[in-house]
């Protein structure tokens, strides 16, 4: 069964189509990789999906529950979390008290959502980093905090919007584990990044969008031979 | 409905929007380039107003003519302002510069008030004591004269942002001032100069309202609040918008006064103004940013 | 409730001062502190803890300060009780006004408190047959009122005194319970980062609303006291910019989001006022926006936040705003 289905989901701003009729699903335990040129709408449906942007059409079921018109933080209730392309960490507050925000929404006792916050931290690698602030992080820890945030709502799936973006190699190598990772605890995942090389390896399906439209998906191992993503990517020859 | 009347409040409603215009544009640009919404522009309009005052009272100097000297004195201070106070602000966020200056605007108002007195003073021009009537509708001459030069002014700038350098990077800066820096844009020195021109705007405007309205230190207070109406009428950030507001809110304001009540009239430019943030925060001619 | 204890120990300090035989003067001025205090603190309920700045919340305290007034000229509801109704109008009030303005961000949520403001002044004005008009209210005489036997002496300041006490100790417990609870903790969230505090989970509208209703039942109840002790209000009273500014200036001076700050920032306020005017003569506004400059410049979290972070953690430790603590 699908986890999350999205169905002609249309958007624009502005007279510019962002989204055009978007269809996909995602299946339980499935990482799919969203990808694209920059300006093809990505954020722009995760920001729909999340509740952040009103779709003008188009119908988003978590679960074969609508989501369409719930604001965001019904929407994290309902077990879908996210996180953001350019990192929002609740800068002056601790690692620990960011996190234990965030665990609130299935802990509302302190001590259990502190408790819940430090087993999170633990699992993204931030044990260590737990008093200082979120502020002073690297980017690297930044991201890693980005996600212990969204995975201390006890998420059933979650939405990445370019974790390893301005990483490192050998930081991509550890973000790409991480997902794994948690994709391996039984969060279901979508994921946008320009990383080809991580996307590719982690990720089970991926979606190519183009202007606001999808143009390919499948295997990523197949998505990368098709000309109209080839075509997408490389320039503007004509495709026949 | 008395057809005269109407067009009557029409258009003495346009001749003070284009001065309220003013005021809004330099509040916009401001907010565009920097973020900041300048709660001390009103004493800025205030201090151009008492600048025309003084200037005649103490030197003999025409009201209209001391625009030569208070407009470049004042980009001069707004530059000041920028370099040694806001910008060791800015940085600590939009709460804090908010709130610094408010802080800023009760300063001058209360040194003008110190200094001035509470007293309400006029500016009596030598001339246009009696208004011109093309067409049975009777045109104040200061007003017409203010709206003229309001025109000219406003034109200029509108060239100095469209056709230099430092024009295109004030309105680069103010559509995305990232892509600015990336382009090379020295956005520190866009920021000065913004400023500056910001408050040379609004004292300018306060020159040529002088002849018009009665001046006192705090008449800011209800300057600005008329300018949050324009700048958010217009859509904050935007110069053509701000404009319409100006006009927008001149001309509502003079047929309300007429048409509704006098005591109400100030409300309906806040209910406008609610309604207009509240349903169209891009301004109502969705020239603006939400 | 944390820390229980020296809140009762300082509340019960604060009640026997009378006993002290301090003169009215002092009584008077101690009243202002302690009005101011109020007030201080109902702003910096929402704008200190949920970093929402309002430049409106004259609005609300004149809607107490106007519901003890009619309800006493009125309907002969003793002003006691109409400052409960006043805080409780000014709650009730604050639901449509946060709907409504609450969904709008930063600088928009400012614009539109001042215009909330200005409309609900110009109701204060024109609406002659609720509000007097600009004439306003004038209290000629207060209700009796014994208590155990005792008959109150409205002469005496030391009525007042108490009331002032009990008022500033709700604002100031109230901050201090919310700021630990996990409503406090969501109003960090906001503050910090509304959008992340979205997607968290947290009910972002719903937590300032309800911050609101919070801070303008403080208002409302400084307001209705307002009334009381002054027992005159008109629109230029209590509706103009110049007071929703000073409410600003006490939370802001005092320290954005602490406890203690309104006391700090009323105390720093009544003094300036009454020095600045009685000794100087000079304007003591020019002082309010001079000092408002140099503390966000040089000391941005306030007199109270500065004193408070060097008393409790060494320099140069982790941030810890706030959260539980």
């Amino acid at each position: 069964m699908s986890r999350l289905e999205v169905e002609r989901l249309s958007v624009s701003f502005g007279g510019v189509r962002a989204v055009r009729d978007l269809s996909f699903s995602v299946a339980e335990g499935e990482i799919l990789g969203l990808i694209g040129p920059n300006g093809a709408g990505k954020t722009t449906v995760f920001n729909l999906v999340t509740g952040f942007v009103r779709p003008a059409s188009g119908a988003i079921r978590l679960d074969g529950r609508p989501l369409v018109g719930l604001k965001p933080h019904a929407v994290a209730r309902h077990g879908l979390a996210r996180t953001f392309q350019i990192v929002k960490p609740f800068p002056r507050l601790s690692v620990r008290e960011n996190v234990t925000l965030a665990a609130f929404l299935r802990h509302p006792a302190r001590r259990d959502a502190e408790a819940h916050a430090d087993a999170v931290l633990e699992r993204v690698g931030l044990a260590h980093r737990v008093t200082v602030a979120a502020g002073q992080l690297t980017l690297l820890d930044q991201k890693r905090l980005e996600v212990a945030r969204a995975l201390a709502t006890g998420p059933r799936i979650l939405l990445l919007d370019e974790p390893m973006g301005g990483l490192t190699p050998a930081e991509v190598g550890l973000a790409s584990d991480l997902v794994a990772g948690i994709r391996d605890g039984g969060v279901t995942i979508v994921l946008v990044e320009h990383v080809m090389k991580a996307i590719m390896r982690i990720s089970d399906r991926v979606l190519v969008m183009n202007q606001g439209e999808k143009i390919a998906e499948g295997p990523p191992s197949r998505v990368v031979e098709e000309p109209a993503v080839l075509a997408a990517y490389f320039g503007k020859r004509r495709v026949a | 409905m008395n057809i005269q009347t109407f067009v009557q409040s029409l258009v003495s409603g346009a001749l003070t929007g284009s001065l309220y215009a003013m005021i809004g544009v330099g509040l916009t640009v401001v907010f565009g380039v920097m973020r900041i919404i300048n709660l001390a522009h009103g004493e800025m309009v205030m201090l151009g107003m008492f600048g025309a005052y003084w200037g005649q009272s103490l030197w003999r100097l025409d009201p209209f003519l001391s625009l030569l000297l208070w407009a470049p004195l004042m980009f001069g201070a707004g530059m000041a302002i920028h370099r040694f106070l806001l910008r060791r602000v800015v940085p600590g966020g939009e709460l804090n510069t908010l709130l610094y200056t408010a802080g800023l605007s009760l300063l001058v108002a209360n040194v003008a008030l110190l200094v001035w007195s509470g007293d309400y003073r006029t500016i009596t021009l030598s001339y246009g004591a009696e208004p011109i009537r093309p067409l049975g509708i009777a045109i104040a001459v200061p007003l017409l004269v203010a709206f003229v030069l309001a025109l000219v002014i406003t034109t200029a700038l509108w060239t100095f942002l469209m056709r230099t350098d430092l024009g295109r990077a004030i309105r680069a800066t103010s559509q995305n001032a990232e892509a600015a820096i990336l382009m090379g844009v020295d956005v520190e020195r866009v920021a000065v100069v913004t400023f500056g021109l910001g408050t040379a705007l609004a004292a300018a405007a306060g020159v040529l309202l002088a002849p018009s309205l009665y001046l006192y230190p705090t008449v800011g207070e209800l300057l600005i609040v008329k300018c949050f109406v324009i700048v958010v009428l217009g859509g904050l950030g935007s110069v053509p918008g701000a404009i319409a507001g100006g006009v927008l809110l001149g001309v509502v304001e003079s047929l309300g006064a007429v048409y509704v009540s006098s005591t109400y009239k100030d409300g309906i430019g806040f209910l406008l103004f609610l309604g207009v943030l509240l349903y169209r925060p891009s301004g109502i001619f969705g020239v603006g940013r939400s | 409730m944390r820390r229980a204890a020296p809140w009762v120990a300082a509340i019960a300090a604060a009640l026997l001062v009378p006993f002290a035989g301090p003169g009215s003067f002092v009584l008077h001025v101690l009243i202002l502190v302690l009005m101011w205090t109020t007030l201080g603190a109902a702003w910096n309920v929402l704008g200190g803890l949920a970093g929402q700045v309002s430049f409106g919340h004259a609005a609300l305290v004149g809607v107490g300060a106007y519901t003890t007034m009619i309800l006493y000229l009125k309907l002969g509801i003793a002003p006691w009780w109409g400052m409960l109704a006043g805080g409780a109008a000014a709650a009730l009030v604050s639901l449509p006004i946060g709907l409504l303005c609450f969904r709008l961000r930063g600088p928009y949520f400012s614009l539109a408190t001042l215009a909330v403001a200005e409309i609900v002044r110009l109701v204060a004005l024109n609406f002659e047959s609720l509000t007097n008009g600009p004439v306003g209210f004038l209290i000629t005489a207060l209700p009796p009122l014994h208590l155990g036997g005792w008959a109150v002496n409205w002469e005496s300041k030391t009525p007042f005194y108490v009331a002032a006490v009990l008022l500033a100790a709700a604002a100031l417990v109230s901050t201090d319970w919310v700021k630990g609870s996990r409503l406090g903790a969501y109003l960090v969230a906001i503050r910090e980062d509304e959008d992340a505090a979205e997607a968290v989970g947290i009910d972002t509208v719903r937590v300032k609303v309800i911050t609101l209703a919070h801070s303008a039942f403080l208002a409302g109840l400084g307001g209705g006291f307002y009334a009381f002790y002054f027992r005159y209000v008109d629109p230029d009273a209590v509706c103009n910019i110049g007071l929703s500014m000073e409410m600003v200036f006490i939370a802001m001076v005092g320290g954005l989001g602490t406890v203690g700050g309104p006391l700090v920032g009323a105390t720093f306020l009544t003094a300036v006022a009454e020095v600045v005017r009685g000794q100087l003569g000079l304007g003591h506004l020019v002082f309010y926006g001079l000092s408002m400059m140099l503390v966000i410049r040089f000391m941005p979290e306030g007199i109270w936040g500065r004193v408070h972070r060097l008393l409790t953690r060494p320099r140069g430790a982790a941030a810890d705003v706030a959260l539980g603590g």
